[in-house]
């Protein structure tokens, strides 16, 4: 399951793809923006698993600075406004494709997605990561938690963006209120 | 629906509620009768575009249209930042407070999770408050006196020494994201505390974090990509009229 960004200037052609995501599996959520600075927030915000965008369109950020917005599994589809040779790779498509076409590539993908995904449904918190969700729970700073665990800060940060994207929590007091609920903290610890 | 001049303000809203808080913020009073959205945007002294620009783009959400409504007075902007500011402060929020110490009355758990969620609110609440603060106390009235004075001969010089040593590129730094911890209230409460589903009050609180949740974003967009550029080439105007 994945949510889909679109990124694309021209009017019927976001709604064209629109209109044909929603009648697509495996699409969770879909968003779609036109202007420039609308997209940069919207992939901040939305945290899009495929982008759909456009080539032509100039961005006011680098591409690596778009990369450093985008979770690791996220992928680029980029819509091309020619129509594409015979041996275009797999991540373009074109305006001029056919339905059929668009929905074969597109489905490629988010059934790529898909199976990584229902792996992901299963993935609990591993022992390792509630070790330091406690930490964190208990108001150390990534810093504290590496001296404390003999690992490195790096370390510490990996394991606390995959807490983040496993539980869908990012502030500290909401992982800490997600704790208590679940029992990887007591009351009495943090008063 | 398209939204033109002519269209009836209150076709306009029977089209899409959601459009009373734009009415709300702008300050419009109710009782519209007959008349057009031009006519009562005379009437109320709202600039006709400007309206038509918010209305539209939060009843079509597809294009935003940043570079059309940063061409009109910032104070517009600055208006209704504000009215929707006392909107979150006044009703918003203290609702959603008052519902979640509701939650907290009928908890029968004998747990103390529904206390939790009071409590996070309550920081979210305080930290909301200091946000919102910032910009009322500090940033408006700079954005306000950068442009009365930018319409002077020669500015006041008082002002003109906070411009030179301030920008509100400054701001930006400071600018904190307020949506995160409303967002992990959500999250919580939709994936891992699960009080009855079978409960209005419990849906209610969802759909109120929903709705302050994407009114903020709304609030944000507005703030960073109309107000902020709009004021940031109102500073470079006003250093080149008032150069050292």
């Amino acid at each position: 399951m994945a949510k889909v960004l679109i990124a694309e200037t021209s009017y019927l052609v976001r709604k064209g793809l629109v209109s044909l995501l929603e009648q697509t599996d495996g699409v969770t959520e879909l968003k779609a923006a036109g202007h420039p600075d609308t997209i940069v927030q919207t992939l901040k915000e939305f945290s899009p698993d495929i982008i759909l965008l456009n080539s032509a369109i100039q961005m006011p950020v680098t591409h690596d600075k778009l990369l450093s917005l985008l979770h690791d599994k996220a992928r680029f589809i980029y819509i091309i406004n020619t129509p594409l040779p015979e041996d275009s790779p797999a991540n373009h498509i074109s305006v001029f494709d056919t339905k059929n076409k668009l929905t074969e590539k597109l489905s490629h993908h988010l059934r790529q997605y898909e199976s990584a995904e229902e792996k992901e449904e299963t993935e609990e918190l591993t022992p390792r990561e509630k070790l330091i969700l406690k930490h964190v729970a208990l108001g150390y700073t990534n810093k504290e938690i590496a001296t404390k665990l003999f690992i490195s800060t790096h370390t510490v940060i990996s394991h606390r963006k995959n807490i983040t994207r496993k539980l869908d929590i990012k502030t500290v007091s909401g992982l800490t209120v997600y704790s208590l609920i679940n029992g990887i903290i007591k009351m009495e610890d943090i008063q | 629906m398209h939204i033109s001049p002519h269209t009836k303000m209150s076709d306009l809203v029977q089209s899409d509620f959601e459009l009373l808080a734009v009415l709300q913020r702008l300050k419009i009073p109710f009782g519209f009768k007959e008349k057009s959205i031009q006519t009562i945007c005379r009437e109320e002294g709202i600039d006709l575009n400007f309206f038509l620009n918010l209305a539209r783009w939060y009843h079509e959400r597809d294009f935003f249209p940043g570079e059309t409504l940063m061409n009109h007075p910032v104070k517009w902007l600055v208006k209704y930042l504000r009215s929707t500011h006392s909107c979150y402060i006044e009703y918003h929020i203290p609702r959603i407070e008052e519902e979640i110490i509701r939650m907290e009355s009928l908890d029968r758990s004998g747990g103390h999770n529904m206390q939790l969620m009071l409590k996070f609110f309550r920081e979210y609440i305080s930290e909301f408050t200091t946000h919102i603060q910032l910009e009322e106390e500090k940033i408006f009235p700079y954005i306000l006196s950068l442009e009365e004075n930018f319409e002077k001969e020669t500015p006041d010089p008082e002002f003109l020494k906070t411009a030179r040593g301030y920008t509100i590129k400054d701001f930006l730094d400071e600018h904190s994201d307020i949506e995160e911890k409303l967002v992990d209230l959500r999250n919580i409460l939709l994936k891992y505390l699960a009080p009855p589903s079978d409960n209005c009050l419990f849906t209610n609180v969802l759909i109120e974090i929903f709705r302050l949740g994407n009114d903020l974003n709304d609030h944000t967009i507005l703030e960073e990509n109309v107000l902020i550029p709009q004021v940031i080439k109102l500073e470079r105007d006003f250093h080149n009229k008032f150069p050292r």
